[in-house]
């Protein structure tokens, strides 16, 4: 069963159109890598999926519901996005982690030290200013910050962007080990064709707005595809 | 001694050989091309003009008897001018007016009313006039320099914002830490000019009852009066220009506005 179904969704930013009919079905706990050319609208995509923009038209049914009936507030804490640029909040890691738990008045400290851990950050590094660290622990806090809030879906915009490449593959580890520890559904959203192979279980190309295949991963043919 | 000691037409001789040592520093400024000399002209020409016009206002509505119908005209002119001056700040808000100037009308009336009711502004047009003006004007400035700090933060923080937004955080949450940086900076220079006053400068109100012969112990009363009264009217209005930019800056589904 879908656990998210995308159903000829449409956007445009300034008259613009960015994404001109987007169909596409996601199930339960798959990771599904989102690759395509710059401007073919992947962070447009998953921006919609967790209404951070609005769209102009179609429909994204989530656990059976429409996305624009959910309370938004309530619909992101459960597909949790994390971006392509990390912004740390100011304050201890700890304190970004559990950032999103702390909204709701619920912060557990065993969770978000398991968080911490999963994430690959030794618990010293609760301590930390947010600010002073590198940029592959920064992306490792925000992979901690969304997991904490217990999310169904992440929506992951090219976390690996800016980290050193040496490390690309210990955070690429790190998300597929919280992601099956959890039972998570992922949305990656990937530039490199050979990264998104190494994560994903299928495929969806993107061109110009709208999806030109889904395939399983290891039937993909990247030549030329976007 | 009460009061200016010269009549209008020596003031005019005055106001000429002062005018004549500014036109030495704009062409100063001129000649060491600082670039402020047709901006400098033009300010000083639109103030001194728009002095004698309320001027010659006041002369006639301190005479007229039906002075408590016209001095709404004069009130509602000052509401809609701040408010106007201080959307200019925040340019790229669309109807930033519909923002400032109910801001402005929160901070100013309640000072207003405040003076009215406890007697500290008798209800006489000398009064009522230099009061208002000192209360728009200083709510307009607090509302000003509130509205354009928050949208600096607010620019340059975008990406922190909706990562906020991202983790389930409400618009309120995820502007607050914003909106406190913009209310405090706001109240910097009016909290300055309450730890100097009466050693750096003599403020409007105190001045002009110290020449008019006033006892200095009741014109600094008064001072102290009309400037917390200042001081809560400028909180009232920047708490609203915060309240009402996050409804501007959001959509109602918690999300930044396109124009952001």
């Amino acid at each position: 069963m879908a656990c998210i179904s995308i159903k000829n969704l449409k956007n445009s930013l300034d008259g613009k159109e960015i994404l001109r009919g987007i169909n596409l079905d996601v199930n339960k706990g798959e990771i599904m890598a989102i690759v395509g050319p710059s401007g073919s609208g992947k962070s447009t995509l998953l921006r919609c999926l967790n209404r951070l923009i609005e769209t102009d038209e179609g429909d994204v049914i989530f656990d059976g519901k429409n996305i624009k009936s959910l309370p938004p507030v309530a619909l992101r804490r459960e597909i949790v996005l994390v971006h392509q640029e990390t912004a740390m909040f100011e304050g201890t890691v700890f304190e970004n982690v559990s950032f999103g738990p702390a909204l709701q008045g619920e912060v557990d400290l065993a969770h978000i030290q398991k968080c911490l851990a999963e994430a690959g950050l030794p618990v010293e590094f609760a301590k930390k200013d947010a600010s002073k660290l590198s940029g592959g622990e920064k992306k490792r806090v925000a992979l901690a910050r969304a997991l904490a809030l217990r999310p169904k879906v992440l929506l992951l915009d090219e976390p690996t962007a800016g980290v050193d490449p040496k490390k690309i593959e210990q955070v690429e580890k790190t998300i597929l080990s919280f992601t099956k520890n959890h039972d998570l559904t992922v949305l990656w959203v990937k530039h490199h064709v050979e990264q998104a192979k190494r994560v994903s279980t299928r495929i969806a190309n993107l061109k110009g707005g709208s999806v030109k295949e889904v395939t399983k991963t290891e039937e993909f043919k990247w030549e030329g595809a976007y | 001694m009460s009061g200016i000691p010269y009549t209008w037409e020596e003031g005019l001789f005055i106001l000429f050989s002062v005018f004549v040592l500014l036109i030495v520093v704009i062409i100063l400024s001129v000649i060491k091309k600082i670039g402020i000399g047709k901006e400098f002209t033009y300010a000083i020409a639109k103030g001194g003009i728009q002095l004698f016009a309320i001027a010659v206002f006041l002369t006639f509505l301190f005479e007229f008897e039906l002075w408590y119908i016209l001095i709404w005209l004069l009130l509602g002119t000052m509401i809609l001018v701040s408010g106007y001056t201080s959307a200019k700040r925040a340019a790229e808000m669309p109807q930033a007016y519909s923002v400032t100037t109910p801001a402005i009308l929160c901070g100013a009336t309640s000072v207003l009313v405040v003076l009215a009711v406890t007697r500290a502004m008798p209800m006489e047009p000398q009064f009522i006039v230099p009061l208002a003006g000192m209360a728009f004007g200083n709510s307009m400035a607090i509302c000003s320099l509130s509205l354009e700090r928050l949208m600096r933060e607010v620019r340059l923080s975008r990406l922190t914002i909706e990562t906020a937004l991202s983790l389930g955080a409400t618009s309120r949450q995820a502007l607050e830490d914003f909106g406190r940086l913009s209310i405090r900076a706001s109240l910097i220079p009016t909290i300055d000019r309450l730890k100097t006053l009466g050693i750096i400068f003599i403020p409007g109100a105190m001045s002009g009852l110290l020449m008019a012969g006033t006892n200095p112990i009741l014109a600094a009363e008064y001072q102290i009066i009309v400037f917390l009264m200042i001081v809560s009217g400028g909180l009232i209005s920047t708490l609203t220009v915060y309240y009402l930019s996050r409804k501007r800056i959001f959509t109602p589904a918690e999300q930044l506005e396109a124009w952001v």
